[in-house]
């Protein structure tokens, strides 16, 4: 979207989902910085923006940015707007661990039912480690 | 200095077949109201009233602090107003009905109505008559919005428009109003249509409010509760429990966590509860049938 400048896009967010509003947007943003979409120190766009784009009162962005600041994750400067913080970013590390975690036990687990010993997992992990340090320097 | 664009207290009004209230609504300054009903419900009385049209039996309206009746040409210079009923087809032409509207509000911004007839579609010299159903509802928001009225009173504005027109009509509405300085009360019977952007939520239903509040506290407040209890029993009527099925001791009902339900529900040694946040929709549905 124009208005969004093409940095920062939240998927649509829906009244048929249960519980208030404001916190699919809340988690929007929460997700859009752990993919790294959003950077810190990263302007967000104002509630005017936010709203009309998602076809919300300005009430609910409001109130999505009050909490997400209450959490740490992005901060107001009077009259410049509102930024992701330094401590968006190191719980964007935080999850995306814990999202490698999850995902790495996942795939430990399929190795396992599919018959796999720990040596032959740890020789599959090591040799996609080589492979993917190889093409991503 | 009073913080409410809306006030209403002890409203009664009696027809024939119908009873409105006794009925208290508070609308808050800058908000987005969604007064939703079913048909039948209280909606268009109660808008009617705040608009002058019909006498209140009792109770009393006050609008930015003003008493409606005793000021009623001071509260109306601030009023827009949409209502599926209102036609301006007698005019014939756009451009005719914008000049006798226009005469009566002082503050009329010409370029913000051509604007906002621009962005809509419409020119001065359409034929209102030959106007699509969207099109005459873009003009009559178009009329409601071009002297900056602080207060929106839209009586169903969308009703019988397809999906498209509807957008148009809502986002022009919302960047119309989002200085926030603007209060607007949307009496609609399609929840879908506006419980996006509703921030303030007020159910009605046989000319009662059953429900009223900023809409993400109101659905903060209410939980669809799974649980076991200890024994067999007949769940008595509380309020804010609003049970949806019980078999023996297995037990679901929407709940209201302010309440004395939860207290209840502790008290019967509820087990393997569950408690999951609802939708507008869920808390709606569950109240009209009640209610």
């Amino acid at each position: 979207m124009d208005s969004l400048n093409g940095h920062f896009k939240i998927s649509p967010i829906s009244p048929a989902a249960p519980g208030p509003l404001y916190g699919q947007i809340v988690e929007g943003v929460k997700r859009e910085i752990s993919a790294g979409r959003l950077k810190p120190g990263q302007p967000l766009p104002s509630f005017r923006t936010l709203a009309a784009d998602l076809l919300v009162s300005v009430i609910t962005v409001k109130r999505a940015y009050q909490e997400l600041e209450r959490e740490g994750i992005i901060y107001r400067k009077q009259g410049l707007g509102t930024f992701v913080s330094e401590n968006g970013a190191a719980r964007n590390r935080d999850a995306r661990r814990r999202e490698a975690e999850q995902l790495m036990a996942r795939s430990i687990r399929e190795g396992v039912e599919a018959g796999m010993d720990d040596r032959e997992i740890v020789r599959l992990a090591q040799r996609i480690i080589r492979e993917k340090r190889g093409t991503q320097p | 200095m009073n913080d409410l664009a809306i006030e209403i207290r002890g409203l009664q009004k009696s027809f024939e077949r119908f009873q409105l209230g006794p009925l208290d609504l508070r609308v808050p300054r800058g908000a987005i109201y969604g007064l939703i009903g079913p048909n039948g419900a209280g909606k268009t009385t109660t808008v009617d009233l705040i608009m002058g049209m019909g006498r209140e039996d009792a109770g009393a309206i006050n609008v930015f602090g003003l008493d409606h009746w005793k000021c009623e040409a001071e509260i109306k210079r601030q009023i827009g107003y949409v209502s599926p009923d209102l036609s301006y087809d007698s005019w014939r032409k756009v451009w005719r009905a914008i000049h006798f509207v226009r005469s009566y509000y002082p503050g009329w911004d010409t370029q913000y109505c051509d604007d906002l007839l621009g962005k809509l579609g419409i020119t001065w010299d359409d034929k209102i008559p030959t106007l699509s159903l969207g099109a005459r509802a873009k003009l009559a928001l178009v009329i409601a919005l071009s002297h900056r009225p602080a207060l929106l009173l839209l009586d169903e504005p969308t009703l019988g428009l397809d999906a498209i027109s509807k957008r148009e009509i809502f986002a022009q509405l919302l960047s119309a109003v989002q200085d926030e300085a603007r209060t607007v009360l949307i009496a609609s019977n399609t929840l879908s249509d506006i419980e996006r952007f509703a921030d303030h939520v007020g159910i009605i239903h046989n000319g009662r409010l059953l429900l009223e509040g900023n809409t993400a506290d109101v659905l903060d407040r209410f939980r669809l509760v799974d649980c076991t209890l200890a024994e067999a029993i007949r769940p008595p009527a509380i309020k804010g429990l609003f049970v949806q099925e019980h078999s023996d001791n297995r037990f679901r009902a929407l709940v209201d966590v302010h309440g004395e339900a939860m207290g209840w529900l502790r008290e019967k040694g509820a087990t393997n509860v569950t408690a999951t946040p609802v939708t507008l929709e869920d808390l709606f549905v569950e109240l009209v049938k009640e209610g």
